[in-house]
């Protein structure tokens, strides 16, 4: 009997083990940030590296947690262990769907986007039925974006959806470049501009097309438990994003090198993206309600949008 | 004394996991966790049969189940044939090991950005990634149960004046067989788990994908119950093939012939 006492002990030890985790207790001075790499995600890297949070915060215990998935930063989120991201507003809208507690807090980017494709294949109604169309995974902002164009192009938006692999950025350029079966691939800056600089290939499709508009590719988001418990370390974040955002556009060149560092690349490529012409900075949030109201028509979402209002927290500035 | 007694009986496994079942239920209601983490059994029962009834989930396991046979298939008969001229030729089988000792501790997925490059990302890419994790395990445990068959039974062979076909049909084969089937169930849970990894990754690549897709198709779009209906699902496949399958193949060969 003593055995099994022990054996038992031992296993609610290691069970609760894994429950550990970093408490954002009330009035501590804490965030737990998930951190992305990308140019979309600039203002993020620049916060970082000016210490913005920390000036605008003095005190404030930050930790950067690392993350290369939407649905992780979400699933995150739900286990409290996460108080800000930043995505695509399609997966914010799928979470806010399911009952997440968590609004925008603050637009981030606005960066290139489009469907790449070969030079052959010249819009939407030539990709066969052979053709694959590679994209960062279902509920992605690509795919939203993909099947708002399929609905307009030909009424109906899953038109693609049995073609559709799902691929990292990186692996997806591979697999486009490398001429196997995928013959298309909906992506970002920079990979987008590294595929239109190969011969062969060309864009058919841009995301601002197949938006109707511009809209914010990535914003940053918060849970009701960071905005409600901790004003003051929600104010900062806030107002450091903003701080970034205003750094990158006044000063493109010094943000250039802080990321041609921080993401190895080489510094004139940086001000390039930093530059172009369809990139924007911006803390205004662009396009939730479009965006809801087409994943509504199509099923991706069962809650209708009143009004973008309930799902920004006050002082967050958009437009539709 | 009689508790013990009910837990040595076959059905003991059902009975842990009726106790679990419980235990989730009673967590799930009780204790403050968020249903998007921690859904209740009938939350999970629901996504189940509503996926069952308007979803692909029995088209998308056949699918998966599919793609493990045909990879069992393909992985078993490299497998028998490296493991066969190993113990043919020594010179074989010095490479057969090398293979082995490079390949075997490799995960599949770990290939995964070099099987893109390689052949896409379709259904043969899931494949391989099946074959490659089903013929290592398979090889060891084939050479292993070669090797451990006496002397005296390919002596009878020889005997019988077999042809080489014939020793490995009448000899080879029943005498290792319970290295086989071991093999062979370590090889359909790599399978397994490996084409699953596979179709989380690749996704439904033309048509409908298979459970891994299923999967995490639900948890991009945060059905979380559904998620765990998936799992479920992977689950009782697991039960089913290690209960009924092999152990309907051991007991009417191996128990039966009493080499086991």
């Amino acid at each position: 009997m003593k055995k099994y006492i022990i054996i038992l002990w031992l296993m609610v030890l290691v069970l609760t083990a894994g429950c550990a985790k970093t408490e954002t207790a009330g009035g501590q001075k804490t965030i737990r940030i998930a951190e992305q790499y990308g140019i979309a995600y600039a203002p993020v890297q620049i916060m970082k590296a000016q210490g913005l949070l920390e000036k605008n915060c003095p005190g404030i215990v930050i930790s950067w947690e690392q993350m290369n998935n939407t649905a992780a930063i979400r699933e995150a989120m739900v286990a409290d262990r996460l108080d800000a991201g930043f995505m695509a507003i399609p997966p914010f809208l799928i979470g806010w769907d399911n009952g997440m507690d968590w609004k925008i807090a603050t637009g981030l980017s606005s960066v290139p986007t489009g469907l790449v494709t070969k030079t052959s294949v010249n819009s939407l109604a030539e990709l066969g039925e052979k053709d694959r169309i590679a994209v960062p995974q279902p509920g992605s902002v690509q795919h939203i974006l993909l099947a708002m164009a399929c609905d307009r192009d030909f009424g109906n938006p899953q038109k693609l959806d049995n073609q559709l692999v799902t691929l990292s950025h990186p692996d997806g350029m591979n697999a486009l470049l490398s001429g196997g079966d995928v013959t298309a691939h909906f992506t970002a800056t920079p990979y987008l501009e590294k595929e239109l600089a190969t011969p062969g290939f060309h864009q058919i499709l841009s995301g601002n097309e197949a938006f109707g508009g511009e809209f914010s590719f990535i914003v940053g988001v918060t849970t009701k438990k960071l905005h409600d418990q901790n004003p003051e370390v929600y104010a900062a974040f806030n107002q450091s994003v903003g701080e970034a955002i205003t750094f990158i556009n006044d000063h493109p060149q010094e943000a250039a090198g802080i990321l041609s560092e921080a993401y190895d690349l080489p510094e004139a490529e940086v001000l390039a993206y930093l530059t172009a012409a369809d990139t924007e900075y911006s803390q205004t949030v662009k396009g939730i309600q479009t965006f809801s109201d087409f994943m509504l028509k199509t099923g991706y979402l069962k809650k209708s949008l009143e009004n973008p209002g309930t799902i920004i927290w006050e002082q967050t500035d958009y437009e539709d | 004394m009689k508790i013990k007694a009910i837990f040595l009986k076959p059905y003991a496994k059902y009975i842990w996991i009726i106790l679990m079942l419980v235990a989730w239920e009673v967590t799930a209601k009780l204790a403050p966790v968020s249903p998007l983490a921690f859904p209740s059994l009938e939350l999970i029962l629901a996504a189940l049969i509503d996926s069952v009834i308007n979803g692909d989930i029995l088209m998308q396991m056949a699918f998966s189940l599919g793609l493990i046979l045909i990879g069992l298939g393909i992985g078993v008969v490299l497998a028998f044939l490296m493991s066969f001229l190993s113990v043919v030729s020594p010179v074989f089988a010095s490479f057969t090991d090398t293979c082995v000792s490079i390949f075997h501790p490799l995960p599949g997925i770990a290939l995964l950005p070099l099987i893109i490059l390689w052949i896409g990302t379709g259904s043969m890419a899931i494949l391989f990634v099946i074959v490659h994790s089903v013929l290592w395990p398979m090889i060891l445990n084939m050479t292993a149960g070669f090797k451990a068959i006496p002397e005296v039974y390919k002596k009878i062979g020889m005997n019988y004046e077999f042809n080489t076909l014939q020793s490995i049909i009448r000899i080879f084969v029943p005498a290792s067989l319970s290295f086989l089937i071991a093999g062979l169930k370590i090889s359909w849970a790599r399978g397994w788990r490996a084409a699953i990894s596979a179709e989380m990754i690749f996704g439904a690549s033309g048509g409908i994908g298979g459970i891994g897709w299923y999967i995490f198709n639900k948890r991009v779009f945060m059905d979380t119950a559904g998620v765990y209906a998936g799992i479920l699902m992977i689950i009782a496949v697991g039960i089913f093939v290690e209960d009924v399958v092999f152990g309907k193949l051991e007991k009417n060969t191996i128990k039966k012939w009493g080499v086991a």
